[in-house]
């Protein structure tokens, strides 16, 4: 079953710490992301992953009676909001769970495990 | 440059549909998908199952808490995504604008490149 781990998280506090924070708590992070990219290479060689830039990045397009509609993003009105995802072929929802559960974002956001339809 | 299509939309106006309505549904995305292919854009994409079938999970000091459901109970649903190379945004929003989704719900588009300054670990 081919899943998408869906990446929730919100940089609420994040944006406001000083550069010199952020790229020193990056580079702390970084070697989880990389154990991580490695695992779920070992689970499907195929996987993808992409980051997404921050909600104020996004653009939410709508039609309505013909007419087009962009408005400033995110979409979501919720506190947290989609910040990146996997898709990944795995054997079954508890693989999922279990890698979900490594991704170094679920610690502080949440992690949404999708099937996904082919 | 990279962008991503985020899909969504009503999950129960889905259910309500028959099953000749969802085959013109899927023809139409499958029409659009080949003009992305065509043009050169198309990246990937993907429908997500339906949020009843999502599980989420979080990690909080030594547990993993995994509970069945979406992330968030909205009544638009994340429901799929495009994967667009595109030369410019303005690009990226006339495709989204194409796909069929936007005349009901809603596509967000967002640049998958990040600034390393803004970027959430």
């Amino acid at each position: 079953m081919k899943y998408a781990l869906l990446i929730y998280g919100d940089d609420a506090g994040w944006v406001d710490l000083p550069a010199e924070e952020r790229a020193r708590l990056r580079d702390q992070e970084l070697p989880r992301w990389y154990a991580l990219f490695e695992e779920l290479n070992k689970a499907d060689p195929n996987v993808l992953g992409d980051e997404l830039a921050g909600r104020s990045a996004g653009k939410v397009v709508r039609i309505r009676d013909g007419e087009r509609f962009v408005t400033d993003g995110p979409f979501s009105e919720t506190k947290e909001y989609i910040g990146g995802l996997f898709t990944i072929e795995l054997p079954d929802l508890d693989e999922a769970i279990r890698l979900a559960s490594l991704i170094p974002a679920a610690e502080s956001g949440s992690i949404e495990i999708r099937p996904i339809l082919q | 440059m990279k962008y991503v299509a985020l899909i969504y939309s009503d999950e129960e106006r889905w259910d309500a549909l028959s099953e000749d309505e969802r085959r013109d549904v899927y023809a139409r995305y499958t029409a659009v998908a080949s003009e992305m292919q065509a043009a050169g854009v198309m990246a990937g994409g993907n429908e997500l199952a339906s949020t009843r079938d999502a599980t989420t999970v979080r990690v909080r000091g030594d547990e993993t808490l995994v509970t069945d459901g979406p992330y968030a109970e909205v009544k638009e649903a994340l429901g799929g995504f495009f994967l667009l190379e595109c030369e410019s945004e303005d690009e990226a929003l006339e495709w989204a604008a194409r796909i069929p989704a936007a005349e009901h719900g809603a596509v967000e588009v967002r640049p998958t490149h990040v600034d390393p300054e803004e970027v959430q670990l």
